[in-house]
């Protein structure tokens, strides 16, 4: 995909977290992935893969650390996206 | 270092992403040397790099889809080094001063590493930050190393230094904060570079996430050199026409001390892949050590276990791994049916299960302490888990049926050094008796730096090192069989519970030695933490609010997540002088929860 905007990423990435996350939760953008979605590092590391290649971009591990809740994440997947295009 | 600067103002782009086009085709280091291959031998890390420059080899990097990304021989890296050590020496800092690097699988950090050296400093790596939501954790962290290091110079590239600035405020011993860009930019002073001292300090090795109390092993020369000259020819027995490949991180001692200084004082080429980059595709490792036929590479069980859980069949087909020669296995306890797992997956590519080389080490005794017999493969010995845990005593298996432990053979320790074992009172136990394994010899370490306290738990009278595992010596080879408490190894890591507990401690409703830490197995050998708070609280938000925060904190500290279970005051036992024991903690645990077949033998004994 060539073209993304904020929504498609955000549902995309809405869709995936519910097939990772070990319990049945609402997906919203404050949902927390660390104590709400519970993910560990290695559905971390596969799920870090997958954007990469779903929207073909690199993201680079310091800026993992500001991101708790999925809008953050969305935000930075958006970010990377638009600035590398 | 140009295209560093450049890169200032796009902070979230790695900063090797931009290659200048003459860079875009770079060859790599080759395997076989012009120069005579002397196997350590030196007497200090820059006398190796003196000799290790007059050859052709050297470290290469890659980027995540198997690129070149940089190529660093010997040759420049002595070059560079001392340019960058001549820039240092203009800050007139008296000799032993620190230097703090935050070390991502970079030429860079390699560079300011031996410049630290030449210019008679001692370096040490910091970690970078691999978990979700960790910035101000990571920050608190980077400064409780740099000020138990008492550190002058920190350095960190493009990527990480937002962090660092942010931790060096307030540390009164740094003198001068920057980029390997920035320091390129001082001048380079007339100071005529001295050679060391083997008794000097090489390095510091950090061992803890701790914020309030890190632990800087200190290394000497001579230390360093003892080691790596036994891993080199009594572990792995180096040849001129051997290569390796590793993704094991700079900051952890089996990566810097393995991986980077062992191929260097053989003069042999290295192939590197971010650890970032292994870990999301780990068969990238596997594809390097096939194209640039490597024989040689490293890594802990959980690395072989990405491999063998990421890998499809069509990947089998394009790798030939029968070049390698000796896949070491280390820094975490080794179970055999990680090793079967890997190998079954992998022969049909290639890979032989001979070179499987279990070995046992820790960064108190440099790195390695007992290596198995090079290509005799990983073996094991199965022991009646009955007789073990009642009496402690390993007892090979006579029949079938019978509950079983298999414990891998890591090997006999390396020339000039003894491991013993102890029980509590230590005193020395004979073969197949299991206790603490005590180790001596000239790889171990000072002590910690600046922390008297830690030192004296860990060297114990006569220098022996107590390595806070669990284990037992059959025929002279060294059998782990688990850790005591204070250590908690999930997904590889190793995660101090003292650590965990000090972070609950923070917390206001949360007062000190009313929390404590352990580990609990599943059947399918995983471990999860569990974290039991004496807790006063009695609204159920409150409690809740409580235990969220607590799973968040540990996970942004130490990427796991983990178990909180809140009890009533005077819950935890204690022992007579008024400490927790963390075992027995542990034991009530299990009871509540009724996970009765966890209470096991391996785990005993608090430090």
């Amino acid at each position: 995909m060539t073209e993304s905007n904020y929504d498609e990423i955000m549902q995309l990435l809405c869709d995936r977290l519910r097939d990772l996350a070990s319990t049945d939760v609402l997906i919203t953008p404050e949902t927390n992935l660390i104590n709400q979605l519970s993910i560990d590092s290695i559905k971390l590391l596969n799920l870090i893969m997958e954007i990469e290649d779903t929207f073909d971009i690199s993201i680079p591990i310091n800026a993992l650390t500001d991101v708790q809740t999925v809008g953050e994440l969305v935000d930075l997947v958006h970010k990377i996206k638009t600035t590398s295009s | 270092m140009s295209s560093t600067i450049t890169k200032l103002n796009a902070p979230l782009t790695q900063a090797f992403d931009f290659q200048p086009s003459s860079e875009l085709h770079l060859t790599p280091t080759p395997t076989l040397n012009t120069l005579i291959q002397q196997l350590a031998g030196f007497d200090t890390l820059t006398s190796a790099l003196e000799y290790a420059a007059k050859g052709i080899t050297g470290y290469n990097f890659y980027d995540a889809k198997g690129n070149v990304r940089s190529v660093l021989p010997y040759k420049t890296l002595r070059q560079n080094a001392r340019i960058l050590a001549q820039r240092i020496s203009g800050f007139d800092l008296p000799g032993g001063s620190r230097v703090a690097i935050i070390a991502d699988t970079s030429p860079e950090f390699v560079e300011l590493f031996f410049a630290c050296r030449y210019a008679g400093l001692v370096p040490f790596a910091m970690p970078v930050p691999v978990n979700l939501g960790s910035h101000a954790i990571y920050v608190q962290q980077l400064r409780g190393m740099l000020e138990s290091s008492q550190a002058s110079i920190a350095l960190a590239n493009i990527d990480y230094i937002n962090f660092l600035e942010e931790a060096v405020t307030g540390v009164a011993s740094i003198r001068w904060a920057g980029t390997p860009g920035k320091l390129s930019e001082l001048p380079v002073s007339d100071v005529v570079l001295q050679p060391n001292d083997p008794d000097e300090t090489a390095y510091l090795q950090f061992t803890s996430g701790s914020t309030r109390t890190p632990r800087g092993v200190v290394i000497t020369e001579r230390a360093l050199m003892c080691n790596l000259q036994g891993i080199v020819r009594n572990g792995l027995e180096i040849k001129p026409d051997d290569r390796s490949a590793s993704w094991l991180p700079f900051y952890h001692d089996m990566g810097l001390v393995g991986l980077v200084l062992a191929p260097m004082v053989t003069q042999i080429s290295v192939d590197y892949l971010a650890t970032r980059d292994f870990a999301i595709r780990p068969l990238q490792w596997l594809r390097l050590i096939s194209r640039n036929r490597c024989t040689i590479a490293f890594s802990q069980p959980f690395g072989l276990k990405l491999c063998t859980l990421r890998v499809r069949e069509s990947d089998l087909n394009e790798l030939d791994l029968s070049c390698w020669r000796a896949a070491g296995i280390g820094a975490e306890m080794i179970r055999p049916e990680t090793l079967r797992n890997f190998s079954e997956k992998f022969a049909s590519a290639g890979f032989d299960e001979s070179a499987f080389l279990p070995c046992y080490g820790l960064a108190e005794s440099t790195l390695a302490v007992t290596f198995s017999k090079i290509n005799q493969g990983c073996n094991s010995l199965k022991v009646d888990s009955k007789t073990l845990i009642d009496k402690k005593l390993a007892v090979r298996l006579q029949a079938d049926g019978r509950k079983q432990n298999e414990f891998v053979n890591c090997g006999r320790p390396l020339p000039g050094h003894i491991v013993k074992i102890v029980d509590e009172d230590g005193h020395q136990l004979s073969e197949m008796m299991v206790g603490s394994v005590l180790v001596k010899g000239d790889s171990v370490m000072t002590g910690y730096y600046n922390n008297p306290e830690e030192t004296s738990k860990a060297l114990r009278p006569g220098n022996w090192l107590d390595t806070g595992d669990i284990g037992f010596l059959f025929e002279g080879d060294l059998f782990i069989t688990g850790r005591r408490t204070d250590v908690i190894i999930v997904n590889g890591r190793n995660i101090r519970a003292q650590d965990i507990e000090e972070l609950a401690e923070q917390q206001p409703e949360v007062r000190s030695r009313e929390a404590s830490a352990f580990g609990v197995n599943g059947e399918d050998g995983t471990t999860t933490i569990v974290l039991v708070i004496e807790c006063r609280l009695t609204s159920t938000p409150e409690r809740q609010s409580l235990v969220t925060r607590l799973q968040q904190l540990v996970y942004m500290a130490f990427g796991v997540n983990c178990v909180v279970e809140l009890v009533p005051p005077h819950t935890l036992p204690r022992t007579s002088s008024g400490k927790l024991s963390r075992f027995a903690a542990r034991q009530g645990y299990i009871q509540r929860t009724k996970l009765v077949d966890q209470l096991s033998f391996v785990e005993s004994g608090d430090r």
